[in-house]
């Protein structure tokens, strides 16, 4: 065959081109490990992703060391969890299916993206170095108001992150002279166990945990939370000395808050406000 | 003229793509340049195009002398 | 009376179904440039006057007018001029041709009309599922339908220039191809091939699904037969326009084609290696495994090879031809090209942006850094470089020189066109460029409002505003410049005279012929046989995983009917609901 001897050189020069070109990507894989997304996430059926231990209680946990998991459902137009928050210098694995539709899962100007196809579970490991806030998009076509679907990524400096979650249940109302109960309950999906300090106040004094708390107190009691578990602790309230009306109450546990505010009324008037 | 009118109507076009680029490169250098000021130089490149193009060139001169 | 040889004259019945096929191809392009102007309008807040639900419709219609109806219907009508030109003798029968013209007319019909039932209330039809209508997805039967109507058309096309190279054949036993019917078998053959994954995803699954005859189907494994599918597609496009650039634009730049082999060469490479690399469409898809996906790339890359080839020949010959027509020195010797021909022009400016949006590929080949730009507005940046430019704007370009051929008339204003080309390749400057651009810092595609509450984009450099100021002056200018394309052709056919001057029918003579290359080169069982076998290793093991891992039906997928449009407040509420 006749080739042109400037038409071999260019030959050569698109040969060298092309193979340096596969080298760098195969020194991308090798060399700094970028792995691409695969088949390792398995599949899932999406009518049972509320029974699916992973993704029933989706949001980010605790595996050890700097490392996390983030499990997150998309479905048309939103995410669960919304709103992810990891700390800096962490390795957080992310696990997202689809309930529906194909959907991406797409921290917007970085290199963290997938597809979600329904049916299969996108396993994608990340590393987050520093401080930094990011918006999470669906970046594949999911329906009519597939413009609405986003969510937030938050990574916040180590010293200020934690994975405890607080809730709190009370009544809102109590006649004066009964007790009445404020419970707790304390999560923790850190893969070690949580000892921390849990503290109610009622208006501004303090008083030990399991005395009885009476009007303007403070109660603090000591709580371990187990490893990926949760405890529920319960502050009684005798109402006996705090007068009619309105009395605020908060309760802290490791730096994150509930509170409420509990109406105390006359045994006479209690009994029209249960009518 | 130095080029024909076909010739100069491309030379213009492909200005466009160089003068949108050349507000990225500028950037890399620190040099931050606002929409109005990235037209105003496309302008100024335009207009020397044209000048240069239409100046005659010492073969069309011969040209009219002869 | 002058004796002219236009291709009219030569076989006036074929020239009849190029001119549907190329007229069905404009009406396509000004419905679908028309709705990306709405696109561009809306995108980026400058006019919206759609409800952003409809966004959607607007952009299954334009995508599938312009890179299916727009692009194929085009090649079906150049590729007949090629396979008769070159072998100089007409189709076997010409109802038969009339009747694959029909079919695909056909099933565009179906498709547009279920497209539009996603506006219109009177069409109880809901397609509003993009080019790409991936499962759980599910369109109306009639959008399926429409789709494998139009495909087998093409196959029935495929047929037609087959059988009529067959009878040359019989008559030439010791010839070899000429170049024009080599390029259109070589490019029949990877569509037949690449076909079979659409054909497979819509007879298996997506039809008898929407007809409620099988529940569910496993949204991995039609996406990626659609994939199988859906890169060699954009060879499929892209192989009329590398014809055009290797037997039309050396003629018209004045010279000859510098190597018939090369160019032979180049499209053996796209026979072999179209289809087996369309899992680089699914670098981010779960399911899939590394391995496959690095297969995938590195034939890609590969086919960087025929492209690079490509480019060295183009302007090779050009340079040939410039330098018979008395161009000198280094660089001096490109102001002796017709830049007055729009025919040349706007083929040689679709050359070089598609040289850009060859770049721009590159880095989209790129396994890891496809995770920067994957499905960002980056991607639509590219492929208007490349569909939207190698493409269309050689095909806009040739009409120029084909539309005289055959309706024997001369063009009806030669500057409008020049001035029509030009601007093409300035409102795609602008609008590429921007695209490109805001796709890095993260910027998605396919969305009608991509202004979110939660967050807002940052740009290296200026603002999101000027991103989309930019986005839609490019896309008013591409717009104009399609109207003004319509308009000279409309102008040309319908008020123009018959003209005695128009030039013969020909293409390109070559520097090097065939005679240069080893006959094997043209043995097309041998070069399709190792085509097969590579697409077997490229994809075999990957349908067999998705199969064994989700099931032939996939695991319980419900469909999902875009037409189900509610409020999406009312949605969330559901959200809630459903999560534990």
């Amino acid at each position: 065959m006749n080739i042109h001897t400037y038409e071999k050189t260019w030959l050569a020069v698109a040969m060298v081109l092309i193979v340096g070109f596969i080298a760098t990507i195969t020194y991308g894989a090798v060399g700094p490990g970028i792995a691409m997304i695969d088949d390792d996430g398995g599949t899932i059926d999406p009518d049972t992703i509320n029974d699916d231990e992973r993704f029933s209680d989706p949001g980010v946990t605790h595996v050890g060391g700097n490392e996390y998991e983030a499990a997150v459902v998309a479905q048309a137009w939103a995410y669960t969890p919304s709103e992810i928050t990891v700390p800096a210098n962490s390795t957080v694995t992310f696990y997202v299916t689809s309930r529906d539709v194909t959907h991406s899962y797409t921290v917007a100007g970085t290199n963290v993206n997938t597809m979600v196809v329904p049916g299969q579970v996108s396993e994608m490991t990340v590393e987050f170095d520093e401080p930094g806030e990011y918006g999470i998009l669906c970046n594949e076509y999911c329906g009519a108001y597939h413009h609405t679907m986003e969510g937030k990524l938050n990574v916040v400096p180590e010293d200020e992150f934690d994975l405890t979650e607080l809730s709190t249940e009370a009544p809102d109302e109590a006649q004066l002279g009964n007790q009445t109960t404020i419970n707790t309950t304390v999560s923790n999906d850190m893969n070690y166990d949580l000892e921390t300090t849990a503290t109610l106040e009622i208006g501004n004094q303090t008083v030990e945990q399991d005395q009885t708390v009476e009007q303007d107190q403070t109660v603090e009691q000591d709580v371990t939370v187990p490893a990926h578990g949760s405890e529920t602790l319960e502050f009684a309230v005798d109402t006996t000395d705090f007068g009619t009306g309105d009395h605020d109450w908060t309760v802290t546990v490791d730096g994150h808050e509930g509170s409420g505010t509990l109406t105390v009324t006359n045994a006479t008037e209690g009994g029209d406000g249960d009518a | 003229m130095r080029i024909s009118k076909g010739g100069l109507l491309v030379i213009m076009a492909f200005l466009t793509p160089l003068i949108v680029e050349l507000r990225t490169v500028l950037s890399w250098f620190g040099i931050r340049l606002s929409v109005v000021e990235t037209g105003a130089l496309g302008l100024a490149l335009i207009v020397a195009v044209l000048i240069w193009a239409m100046w005659p060139s010492n073969g069309d001169t011969e040209a009219k002398l002869a | 009376m002058a004796m002219r040889n236009a291709y009219i004259d030569q076989f006036p019945e074929e020239a009849r179904v190029i001119r549907a096929a190329l007229w069905s191809s404009f009406l396509a392009l000004m419905i679908g440039g028309t709705l990306g102007l709405i696109q561009g309008l809306h995108r980026t807040n400058v006019l919206r006057f759609i409800p952003s639900q409809d966004y959607y419709t607007v952009l299954t219609a334009h995508g599938v007018l312009l890179v299916i109806t727009f692009t194929i219907f085009f090649l079906v009508g150049i590729f007949t001029w090629a396979v008769t030109t070159s072998l100089d003798r007409g189709v076997k029968d010409i109802r038969f041709t009339w009747g694959w013209y029909a079919m695909m007319s056909l099933g565009t019909l179906l498709v547009g009309v279920s497209i539009l039932g996603g506006v219109v209330d009177q069409i109880p039809m809901n397609a509003d599922v993009l080019y790409t209508f991936y499962s759980p997805f599910q369109a109306h039967p009639a959008f399926y339908v429409g789709f494998v109507l139009f495909v087998v058309g093409t196959w029935l096309a495929g047929f037609d220039w087959f059988r009529t190279w067959w009878a040359w054949k019989k008559d030439n036993p010791d010839e070899r191809i000429p170049l024009p019917t080599f390029m259109a078998l070589t490019t029949m053959l990877f569509w037949y091939l690449s076909s079979i994954g659409v054909a497979i995803s819509i007879l298996a699954f997506l039809l008898p699904w929407s007809l409620g005859i099988i529940d569910s189907v496993n949204p991995l494994l039609t996406r990626t037969l659609f994939w199988f599918f859906g890169h060699p597609v954009v060879y499929f496009w892209l192989m009329p326009a590398y014809m055009l650039w290797y037997t039309m634009l050396p003629k018209l730049s004045g010279g000859k084609l510098f190597s018939d082999p090369l160019a032979r060469v180049v499209f053996v490479l796209f026979l072999i290696l179209s289809t087996p690399v369309g899992i680089h469409h699914q670098y981010l898809d779960p399911g899939i495994a590394e391995g496959f996906k690095f297969i995938a790339m590195t034939n890609t890359m590969f086919l960087l090879l025929p492209s690079l080839l490509t480019a060295f020949t183009v302007v090779a010959s050009m340079e040939h031809g410039a330098r018979q027509r008395g161009g000198e020195g280094y660089l001096s010797w490109l102001k002796a090209l017709p830049w007055r021909d729009p025919a040349f022009t706007g083929m040689a400016l679709a050359g070089l942006m598609f040289a850009a949006g060859g770049f721009s590929g590159m880095i989209n080949a790129g396994l890891s850094i496809n995770y920067l730009v994957h499905n960002s507005w980056w991607v639509v940046g590219h492929f208007h470089l490349t569909v939207g430019t190698a493409v269309a704007l050689t095909f806009m370009a040739a009409s120029y020189w084909f539309i005289p051929q055959l309706t024997g008339k001369e063009i009806w204003n030669r500057s409008l066109g020049l001035v029509q080309v030009v601007l093409w390749f300035i409102g795609m400057t602008f609008m590429s460029n921007a695209m490109h651009r805001a796709g890095l810092f993260g910027i998605p595609r396919r969305t009608a409002e991509p202004q979110y509450e939660g967050f807002s984009f940052d740009p290296a450099v200026g603002t999101v505003a000027e991103i989309d100021a930019q986005v839609a002056l490019g896309a008013a200018l591409l717009t104009l410049s399609v109207y003004l394309f319509i308009t000279n052709m409309v102008l040309t056919t319908i008020g123009g005279s018959t003209s005695d001057a128009i030039p013969d029918n020909t293409y390109a003579g070559t520097l090097s012929g065939p005679e240069d290359s080893p006959a094997i080169i043209d043995n097309l069982k041998l070069w399709t046989s190792i085509a097969v076998v590579l697409v077997i290793i490229a994809y075999s093991l990957p349908l067999a995983s998705i199969i064994d891992a989700g099931g032939l039906f996939g695991p319980g997928i419900d469909p999902w009917k875009p037409s189900v449009v509610v409020d999406p407040s009312l949605v969330l509420e559901s959200v809630r609901g459903v999560m534990p």
